[in-house]
């Protein structure tokens, strides 16, 4: 540049011809670089606006498929033990209801509609006496009240292969499954270990003792297999982003083998959501760093560290996590999910975030 | 006094206009307070608070309580257990050499081999099952097990064909029979075994 024959002519083109001394010029420049600057700052503005507005969006509910009734707090989290006559809050509460929450997450990509489950709760109606269940309503109907039908569900993320989480494939034709490796491995190595104390899928009538393997009955190893005999399961091995903003992280051995969470970028002002499934059993359990819902198939450390990975993908905002059976669901005391009105039986709905164009669906 | 008659005239018919507006007024609140009233009364019902849908919860846990088993249908459950933890695991054995040939080796061979062993587990827990006499209350239920273990019986016969042709719709056939199966074990297991499956 300017070491050109043409280029020193040019220069020489251009020397500024001005009666205006040095000293009347400098304010001038000064002003002409602000006003200069400030157009440079609307003209990029103006640039990044579009692009800010390309940026995927996604509306998000939270769906409570049901709820476990009268569940003591020490079988769910081991440090909320119940202590008669305690008065620490962390010990003074003898059962809980825990939801089956379910996340629904729905957006416009590249003109084509995609709505992602995370988790999909269950629907044999024969587990209502078993586990003391309330307020079970069927996923799909529990969906068309958010405008969605069950042939609209694209994808579904199961966070682990558990009977409350991954019981209602088969229930959405259209859907693809995304479940770690290392969780079919897990369970198969359970199955095939030799001391049957290990391999059963339960130990004793009456309770599944937290066998690796207690929380897959034949049926719903059935629905996952039903849903890779049809072409509509992807193995997952380790992240992947399956959407623009919406990403698979592992979290193994956090509840079982192959545990993952889902990140969602939501575009809209709530920012980044993680779903946890059963790692993230209780919202309480990641603010106060306190283990929930154990198995046998788990670590603790695991699950601290998938805590962890919650904090950083939200940018410390814990609020965004996402949990699964926390008791506090649908009320103030979990103020993500305190925007929310009674469904089907009972069974509650939380309205996150909508994304421009969508109405609320609140009632 | 002209003047005066024809205010007096004016003034029935002015308060009868002022009367007409405050009656329709008042007609009109009443029937906005009634409409409110009657839509209250009537969404109140279909959308509780979340606080009442809480207690109402657990009167409809109480009304989902297992019903206790006497102590001829414990004799029974507790007879039946065994076969019923043998049957479980080779139903999720069988579900997983499906999902192995599918996902892993596409060998017809090995599923074939990992397969056969468990359709004689399955005619063994039938035949053991066959020979437990149930108590009269539980006729039904012992028939439908043994139905569930002769459709996991067919899906296993069913499932190795694929190494004799080839043919994967087996496969999806036999799925079909395991699945009915695995949701009659589970009907099942709500009755004989309550609390099988805890909260995950």
């Amino acid at each position: 540049m300017g070491t050109t024959a043409k280029g020193h002519k040019r220069d020489a083109e251009r020397k500024p011809v001005s009666f205006i001394t040095r000293d009347m010029e400098e304010p001038r420049m000064r002003m002409w670089r602000v006003v200069k600057g400030a157009a440079l700052s609307v003209a990029a503005l103006g640039c990044m606006a579009p692009l800010a507005s390309q940026a995927q969006q996604y509306s998000v509910w939270l769906v409570e498929n049901s709820r476990f009734m009268n569940v003591p707090y020490g079988a769910f989290m081991p440090d909320r033990a119940f202590v008669p006559g305690s008065t620490s809050k962390f010990n003074n509460i003898n059962t809980v209801d825990l939801p089956v929450n379910v996340g629904v997450i729905k957006g416009m990509v590249n003109g084509k509609l995609e709505v992602v489950l995370a988790d999909c709760g269950w629907k044999q109606q024969d587990y209502l006496k078993m586990t003391g269940s309330a307020h079970w309503a069927p996923l799909p109907d529990q969906l068309k009240l958010l405008g969605i039908s069950a042939d609209q569900v694209t994808k579904i993320v199961a966070g682990h292969g558990h009977w409350d989480h991954a019981g209602s494939l088969s229930d959405f034709p259209n859907a693809k499954l995304y479940i770690q490796k290392k969780e079919l491995e897990g369970i198969e190595w359970a199955l095939n270990y030799p001391h049957p104390r290990i391999s059963a899928t339960n130990v004793s009538p009456g309770g599944c003792a937290r066998t690796p393997g207690c929380g897959y009955p034949p049926k719903t190893l059935d629905e996952i297999y039903g849903k890779v005999l049809s072409g509509n399961a992807v193995i997952v091995d380790g992240e992947m982003e399956i959407l623009p903003g919406i990403k698979i992280h592992p979290a193994h051995n956090a509840h079982t083998a192959g545990s993952q969470l889902l990140e969602v970028r939501t575009g809209g002002s709530v920012g980044t959501l993680v779903f946890g499934s059963d790692v993230y059993s209780s919202w309480q359990g990641i603010r106060d760093w306190m283990m929930a819902n154990p198995q046998s198939s788990a670590d603790t450390a695991q699950q601290f560290l998938a805590y962890e990975k919650c904090y950083k993908l939200t940018n410390n905002n814990m609020g965004n996590c996402i949990a699964a059976h926390e008791p506090a669901s649908y009320t103030k005391d979990y103020p993500i999910t305190s925007n929310s009105w009674v469904g089907i039986n009972g069974s509650r709905m939380a309205e996150i975030t909508l994304a421009p164009g969508e109405s609320s669906k609140k009632k | 006094m002209q003047g005066q008659a024809v205010q007096s005239a004016q003034l029935p018919r002015r308060m009868g206009w002022k009367a007409f507006a405050v009656a329709a007024l008042v007609l009109a609140l009443g029937a906005v307070a009634a409409y409110a009233l009657q839509r209250e009364l009537r969404t109140k019902p279909q959308a509780p608070s979340a606080a009442a849908a809480f207690t109402a919860g657990l009167a409809m846990g109480e009304q989902h309580a297992a019903r206790a088993l006497s102590a001829e249908e414990e004799t029974y459950a507790a007879a039946l257990w065994p076969i019923h933890s043998q049957v479980k695991l080779s139903a999720v054995r069988m579900t997983f050499a499906g999902l192995n040939y599918k996902i892993e080796h596409n060998d017809a061979a090995r599923l074939k081999a990992t397969v056969e062993p468990l359709t004689r587990t399955f005619t063994d827990a039938a035949q053991r099952a066959r020979r437990i006499q149930p108590p009269a209350s539980l006729a039904d239920a012992h028939r439908t097990y043994l139905e569930a273990i002769e459709h996991y019986t067919d899906a296993s016969r069913i499932m190795i064909r694929v190494a004799d042709d080839g043919r994967e719709e087996h496969l999806i056939t036999a799925h079909k029979r395991s699945e009915q199966a695995s949701h009659e074990l589970l009907k099942l297991s709500d009755v004989l075994w309550p609390g099988e499956y805890k909260p995950n």
